[in-house]
């Protein structure tokens, strides 16, 4: 049912040469198994692809490869949107820096009954002021109320939203990424630089 | 200045120099023995001074289609002649496609290149590229940015290249896409 009507406009690998394109990520964070994958999966048109990094200097380990899952959109005919899975890791050489540098934002995905499992990244986004939302995943109604308070009481910052979200279905992963790309239109113009900032009295010569 | 230094305080500054050691180490003893000698024999401080200088020609080797394991690694640093930084800001988002020049160059590419060529006659990003070419990041960075520098490739920045945050236009943009999905 939440397909109906709406079903992947994906504009496809498209445009005529000479178009202008170009492309914007979201992250999606949070514990093992608290479905990232799915959530992408969700959205995106195609199955995920898996890109590899060399994590270097590990003991010579050459196999160990450091694999992000990834999927893409296109939500115009010029703007590919690109969603990845965050490496578990928050390690520069294990891909990290690459995957969260210039992103829109990102999503926690938590999972009430394992909600330490997404602290990590929750402390990352913050301490790097990057905009984030909280996914709530595997939120029985009766009980969302209470849990929200408790997240409230865990610190995180109160303007960051805190949504329900089920990673399999579309819409409410839809209305996920929206929300945060709310958040960090709005966050991004709170940070705009100031008039203090924007006329520096640094000598014309 | 010993290289150890040198090597010691890059780590500490925690930046991705470490990958060019594991390049060279991997270059060091991947390809015949012949050629190991001939490598180790130039200086040692060639690669600090101009990590991204042109080398000598790119060796070309037989299997175009590269699988994911060590070897494929090892060959594929050397496409890059041991290099891991581009001079062309590429992020992992960043999309690029093939142009007129590399279509009619068809043919008389090098395979990898020519590989990349038949990837990208649609728009792929970075990341599209080195998973379907199962190639790491890091390699199809180089490989990216040599093709963009010999205008193979085009690339269209991302609003975020040079790591800043998207703007808001940008922002406007992803929003009212998502908002048709």
């Amino acid at each position: 049912m939440d397909y109906v009507g709406s079903r992947f406009p994906d504009f496809g690998p498209p445009g005529p040469p000479g178009r202008e394109l170009t492309s914007a990520k979201i992250v999606v964070a949070g514990g093992f198994g608290v479905g990232k994958s799915t959530f992408i999966r969700s959205i995106v048109e195609n199955d995920l692809l898996t890109m590899t990094a060399l994590p270097p200097e590990r003991a010579g380990l050459v196999t160990e490869l450091v694999r992000i899952q990834f999927g893409r959109v296109w939500l115009d005919p010029g703007l590919a949107l690109h969603l990845f899975v965050a490496p578990q890791w928050q390690d520069p050489r294990a891909g990290w820096n690459d995957v969260v540098r210039g992103a829109v934002g990102a999503v926690v995905l938590f999972d009430v009954m394992r909600p330490a499992d997404s602290v990590d990244a929750m402390r990352y986004f913050e301490d790097h002021k990057i905009p984030y939302v909280l996914a709530l995943n595997n939120v029985h109604a009766s009980v969302r109320s209470d849990v929200k308070a408790i997240i409230r009481g865990m610190g995180i910052a109160p303007e960051v939203p805190v949504v329900n979200c089920d990673p399999r279905v579309r819409l409410s992963v839809r209305e996920t990424l929206i929300t945060l790309t709310e958040h960090a239109k709005l966050d991004r113009w709170r940070r705009r630089p100031g008039p203090d900032e924007t006329t520096p009295l640094a000598p014309v010569c | 200045m010993s290289s150890a230094a040198d090597a010691h305080r890059r780590r500490r500054r925690g930046e991705s120099p470490a990958e060019q050691t594991f390049a060279d180490l991997m270059n060091g003893f991947s390809l015949d023995s012949g050629r190991k000698r001939t490598r180790s024999e130039s200086p040692v401080p060639a690669r600090e001074a101009t990590p991204v200088a042109e080398q000598q020609e790119t060796p070309v080797f037989e299997t175009p289609v590269p699988e994911l394991s060590d070897a494929s690694i090892v060959r594929a640093y050397a496409w890059t002649g041991g290099r891991t930084r581009s001079n062309i800001n590429l992020e992992i988002e960043t999309l690029v496609s093939a142009n007129d020049q590399s279509r009619q160059s068809a043919g008389i590419l090098q395979a990898e290149h020519q590989h990349v060529v038949e990837l990208c006659r649609s728009p792929r990003s970075v990341a599209e590229v080195a998973a379907l070419m199962r190639l790491p990041l890091g390699v199809v960075k180089v490989l990216l940015g040599d093709m963009a520098e010999r205008g193979l490739v085009d690339v269209h920045q991302t609003a975020s290249a040079g790591g800043v945050t998207p703007d808001l236009g940008l922002m406007e943009r992803v929003l009212s896409g998502l908002r048709r999905l």
